[in-house]
């Protein structure tokens, strides 16, 4: 595979770099930035990234303008916070119509623009600004962007007849569009921005991986989506490959080969574009010199003598242990994709069953066969929740109710609000209520959890609906009956998992907050796969275990020390 | 000819469809306002999400908007006069304010 090299890159006016959480992006991006600016080329990065690190990696405050960077001649920095924006968004429709309408309007507003799309949305606004400005457009000759829109924001502006139709008249509007305000003024810039990202001679997309299964499966999920966008222009960098295996040294043998096996597994999809590889660094990639080493220089050891393995912390026996003696019934293993939540929600559903519960194990993971048999032959009983197919059968359930009254045209922005990543929570989410609902005797442990905005969606529209809904049918009644017992902190539990990593704590906090929002409790967490837990002599990962003990700290300090650690193990 | 309104809740969409439910009551409304709209009716939804100043102007949806609350949406006014609040206009009472047949159309109710 070949080394990641700037120069041969299509390097287009805008180079978008895309890829799962916490699979070093923004590195990437930086290291692509400073080695152009380092070549004496007007570079402008614009950074979303959530883990908001930046200012400490150029140790200078960024804005949503613009900073030079004093130690980068040519490197200009903007870093936006889609969130931020969405929340600004948020309050600017609201906020002038407190105290003129009823707290209660107020509320019913609110919810519904703080979703995942308003997030979207907002992040789309910002790009788009950036995309189409013909003075930054003139003045840089890069302009790079640490993430990508989402294929679903970029469909819903396609959708040919979106801007008349949406705008006339407002009835069967795209729905996720009509938060954007001022839509009408900001039609052209929106189109143009559409243009310009499918337009090969401007704009290469870098699909980031990590040499893992789950990332990979993402990067090709959002290549072919926005292949299908018409942004054909894209390379695959992955990122982290151990280079050498020290044969004596089981862990990071174990490392290589599995890292190993999942390059042999790259979908057939990404095996058309260029494929590129970042060897894993032994230093952390949080200054200038070290982002300038990461593409081109080799081992450089950071020996370090103080550094001592962790004991003595809690572990998913104790975690365990808890939710026994609490006699929790449902639990809930909450997480970004990647982190471990069937693996660890199999280990809980044993670990109770071991105790002498009797325990119902729900998964959304397509490819656990392992887990499966382990669980069967402990006496417990197992469902499985494919998310595609429930997501399906939820959109032929609707197709089905209006396919009589709805016309074509119409048909196909309901077909963009059943892509909506709310309409896949919401189906997933109507799954298991309906699962919780029929175990009586048994403690349910699901390997998901619903978002508070769909709890809080949910809970407007049970209230709002009463009277339509005694009329329906029983899977509304189940989701009508989880709701309070979600909100029961004697009976419900959810544990967030995490990596000792600074995206995916980030990540988690901002499920803790979404959570709370919505009412739900929240005890344990769950660091997975520490390498801060185990002897290893490997320089690499050893350092990577030194600078895993910051965000375990963090995460200690959010949950109150409710945190159980789980070694890194090459089965998960 | 008769004018009306209907003031919806804020509304992830007129479908309802990315909400929790399928509603087949915001489904019913959505295709009774199309037909009618076709037919040359003065028929219009506001949703709340998007032009909530309407709520505020309109002094019949907010002065029973700050007795009732949220709950008294959706609010239908006809010619300016409150009609039917906490829920939508029957395919039977649109068709007395239209003259506009909505056979077509399945009843939920």
């Amino acid at each position: 595979m070949k080394a990641f090299n700037i120069a041969e890159i299509a390097l287009t006016k805008y180079l978008f770099f895309t890829g799962k959480g916490g699979v070093g992006k923004t590195s990437l991006a930086c290291a692509t930035a400073i080695g152009l600016a380092d070549a004496g080329e007007k570079i402008l990065l614009i950074s979303t990234d959530p883990a908001s690190n930046l200012q400490d990696v150029f140790s200078q405050t960024l804005n949503g303008e613009g900073s030079q960077i004093k130690e980068v001649p040519g490197l200009t920095v903007v870093n936006l916070d889609p969130e931020e924006a969405a929340a600004e968004y948020k309050e600017s429709v609201v906020g002038p119509f407190r105290g003129k309408l009823p707290v209660s309007v107020i509320q019913n507003m609110e919810e519904q623009l703080s979703g995942s799309c308003t997030v979207e949305i907002a992040a789309f606004n910002e790009f788009s600004d950036f995309i189409t400005d013909p003075v930054r457009h003139k003045e840089y000759d890069h302009i790079i962007f640490d993430t990508a829109p989402t294929g679903h924001a970029l469909r819903m502006l396609q959708l040919p007849s979106a801007w008349s139709t949406f705008i006339s008249e407002s009835t069967h509007g795209a729905s996720c569009l009509g938060q954007l305000s001022g839509l009408e003024q900001r039609k052209e810039i929106y189109k143009q921005a559409v243009q310009t990202l499918a337009d090969a001679g401007e704009t290469n997309l870098i699909l980031v991986s990590r040499p893992e299964i789950s990332p990979l499966l993402e990067a090709a999920r959002s290549s072919s989506e926005l292949q299908a966008l018409g942004i054909k222009n894209q390379v695959l960098v992955i990122n982290a490959i151990l280079q050498d295996v020290d044969e004596s040294d089981a862990v990071s043998k174990q490392l290589y080969d599995k890292q190993q096996q999942a390059l042999k597994q790259i979908p057939d999809s990404l095996k058309n574009y260029p494929l590129f590889s970042v060897p894993m660094r032994s230093y952390n990639l949080s200054n200038i010199s070290n982002i300038r080493r990461m593409l081109y220089e080799d081992v450089i050891v950071g020996l370090d003598s103080d550094y001592k393995l962790l004991s003595k912390e809690l572990t998913a026996d104790d975690l365990i242990d808890d939710l026994y003696q609490t006699r929790k019934r449902v639990v809930f293993v909450m997480g970004k994709g990647g982190v471990g939540k069937t693996t660890l929600a199999t280990t809980i559903a044993m670990g109770l069953a071991r105790r002498g519960a009797k325990v119902h194990l729900t998964t959304t993971d397509p490819a656990n066969h392992i887990n499966y048999a382990q669980a069967i032959g402990a006496g417990i009983s197992v469902s499985r929740i494919d998310e595609a197919e429930v997501l399906e059968a939820y959109k032929n359930e609707v197709r089905a109710k209006v396919a009589d009254t709805i016309s074509a045209s119409d048909m196909e922005y309901i077909e963009e609000d059943l892509r909506s990543p709310c309409t896949q929570e919401i189906a997933v989410f109507k799954a298991f209520a309906h699962i919780v609902d029929k175990a009586e005797q048994e403690i349910v442990v699901i390997d998901t959890a619903p978002t508070g905005h769909t709890l809080l969606l949910l809970d407007s529209t049970e209230a709002y609906h009463k009277e339509v809904q005694r009329t329906q049918g029983d899977s509304s009644e189940a989701v009508r009956n989880l709701l309070p017992r979600l909100r029961n902190p004697l009976e419900t539990e959810v544990v967030i998992v995490t990596l000792p990593e600074a995206t995916p704590v980030f990540e988690a906090e901002r499920l803790l907050k979404d959570l709370r929002r919505a009412g739900i409790h929240n005890k344990w967490w769950v660091v997975n796969s520490c390498f801060s837990l185990i002897e290893t002599r490997n320089p690499f990962l050893k350092e990577k275990a030194k600078h895993e003990l910051k965000w375990i700290e963090r995460v200690k300090q959010l949950s109150n020390h409710h945190t159980a650690l789980i070694k890194w193990n090459n089965m998960n | 000819m008769k004018k009306i309104e209907i003031f919806d809740p804020a509304l992830c969409c007129p479908t309802g469809l990315c909400g929790p439910n399928i509603n087949p009551d915001l489904m019913r409304i959505a295709a009774a306002v199309e037909t009618l709209k076709r037919k040359g009716v003065d028929v219009e939804r506001h949703n709340l999400r998007d032009v909530p100043q309407l709520y505020v102007d309109n002094a019949v949806v907010n002065k029973f908007l700050q007795e009732k609350g949220a709950d008294a949406l959706p609010i239908t006014l006809v010619d300016g006069k409150l009609e039917v609040a906490s829920g939508y206009p029957t395919n039977i009472q649109l068709t007395e304010w239209t003259g506009v047949d909505l056979g077509s159309i399945p009843k939920t109710h």
